[in-house]
């Protein structure tokens, strides 16, 4: 018997490829962004305290979704991607 | 050799019903229910029903892959529909991608929230959708099989595995299945799809991604303002996700409401002004932890009331269901919009 497969579907064409560059930890500019969820903002705070232990953190900055239950808008994730070198996200609940 | 989810047809050898029924569990296609077999056969006069509808579907988030028609229809067999009940279907899912609609936060959520589908127009009675008493329950395979169609749909082609994608907290039995009709007999004002801009001639699929109906039950007012009164402390709810999300939401009226509603002069946007208004939830009712999540989220009270959506028009007003003194509040995710689709002739 043959059956028509219902998860079947095509591949979506693909975006444009970025080629990544090395991070450095120890100097670079970091976005922590929150989902906007209770205690993100408390769990990132913890993560820039211990980047603190062994860098300058001036240059460690928050940023927040402004909908927990919506996608970052594009201004914020192009305002990320233009100022920092790497992003550290708090997800899920 | 291929693996199967690249096929678009399956050879599955000599199975019968109940074998199939085993095969599709464990290929993880099933809701829990029987389902019946999607043969190319039983496919084709559902694609057949579809084809004057050319428009292309789009990556179907979170899984972001393109549909085609075979492999839409085989779900809409596989939950029982009729051939005929596929074009309902299919607007159905092109509601629930438009953008607004914010699928994938909608099936990723750990909200429990489901996608309503209402239909509205002619074909009701041309599919025999139940639009009158128990019109969000048992009894209707129009009903039944044309919202399971669309759950099977999410599950199989988004990807919204329950436990894995799907993180609801604790579901919904309207994840089964969540589909009704309007009302336009009894409904004294405009029917849902002619205030969205439709023509009275249209068949449409109106889609929002919310929890079950909440009944809102008034037997002793026999004033549209006592009506209103028990609606809103229906509608004031501190555990609704619109308090903090903010978004649409469903007030169906029971025909016997909404006669009491219009007798006393209401309209549609009275009706929505008064409910914004008094559906409002005071500071007291809710925790001072909350407060300040809602706040530092952007969601600042108004004095010391909290509303439950963004404006009068977030609270949509329909008619449905059959004799009785009970209506329905139906709150959405919060994140997400309220997506009308015409039915393609």
């Amino acid at each position: 018997m043959r059956i028509v497969n219902p998860t079947f579907g095509l591949a979506a064409a693909a975006g444009p490829t970025v080629a990544l560059k090395p991070i450095n930890w120890a100097t670079d500019a970091i976005a922590l962004i929150s989902n906007s969820k209770p205690n993100a903002r408390e769990l990132l705070e913890g993560v820039k305290a211990k980047l603190g232990a062994f860098r300058n953190v001036d240059n460690i900055e928050f940023h927040a979704k402004n909908s927990a239950s919506q996608a970052a808008p594009k201004e914020l994730i192009q305002a990320v991607a233009g100022k920092y070198r790497a992003a550290l996200l708090a997800l899920g609940d | 050799m291929t693996d199967i989810a690249e096929q678009e047809v399956i050879d599955i050898g000599d199975l019968d019903v109940e074998a199939f029924n085993e095969f599709a569990t464990e290929q993880g296609w099933s809701d829990g229910m029987p389902l019946y077999v999607p043969t190319e056969e039983k496919v084709a006069k559902f694609v057949e029903r579809v084809r004057g509808d050319n428009r292309p579907f789009p990556p179907v988030p979170p899984r972001q892959i393109v549909p085609t028609l075979q492999s839409l229809a085989a779900n809409a067999v596989m939950a029982g529909c009729k051939p005929e009940y596929f074009p309902a279907v299919t607007a159905a899912m092109r509601g629930v991608l438009d953008p607004e609609y914010n699928l994938h936060g909608t099936l990723a959520t750990t909200h429990s929230c489901a996608p309503m589908v209402m239909i509205s127009g002619p074909v009701r009675k041309e599919l025999d959708i139940n639009c009158g008493s128990n019109c969000f329950g048992q009894g209707w395979r129009a009903n039944a099989t044309i919202g399971r169609a669309l759950g099977l749909m999410l599950l199989n082609i988004a990807g919204a595995k329950p436990g894995e994608m799907d993180r609801s907290t604790q579901g919904n039995p309207a994840k089964f299945t969540f589909c009704f009709g309007e009302n336009e007999e009894e409904n004294p004002w405009q029917p849902y799809h002619v205030q969205r801009g439709f023509a009275p001639t249209d068949s449409v699929v109106t889609v929002m991604s919310g929890e079950g109906p909440h009944n809102l039950n008034d037997h002793g007012s026999t004033s549209g303002i006592g009506l209103l009164t028990t609606f809103a402390g229906g509608m004031a709810n501190p555990g609704a996700n619109t308090i903090y999300g903010k978004g649409p939401m469903f007030i169906v009226i029971g025909p016997e409401h909404a006669a009491t509603l219009k007798r006393d002069g209401f309209t549609i946007e009275s009706i929505r002004e008064e409910l914004w208004t008094r559906s409002r939830v005071h500071v007291s009712r809710i925790s001072e932890e909350n407060q300040e999540t809602y706040v530092s989220t952007g969601h600042k009270p108004d004095g010391e009331w909290f509303s439950i959506g963004r404006s009068p028009q977030d609270i949509h007003i329909t008619v449905a269901g059959g004799p009785g003194k009970h209506s329905a509040f139906i709150p959405s995710f919060g994140g997400t919009t309220v997506a009308s689709v015409r039915i393609a002739p």
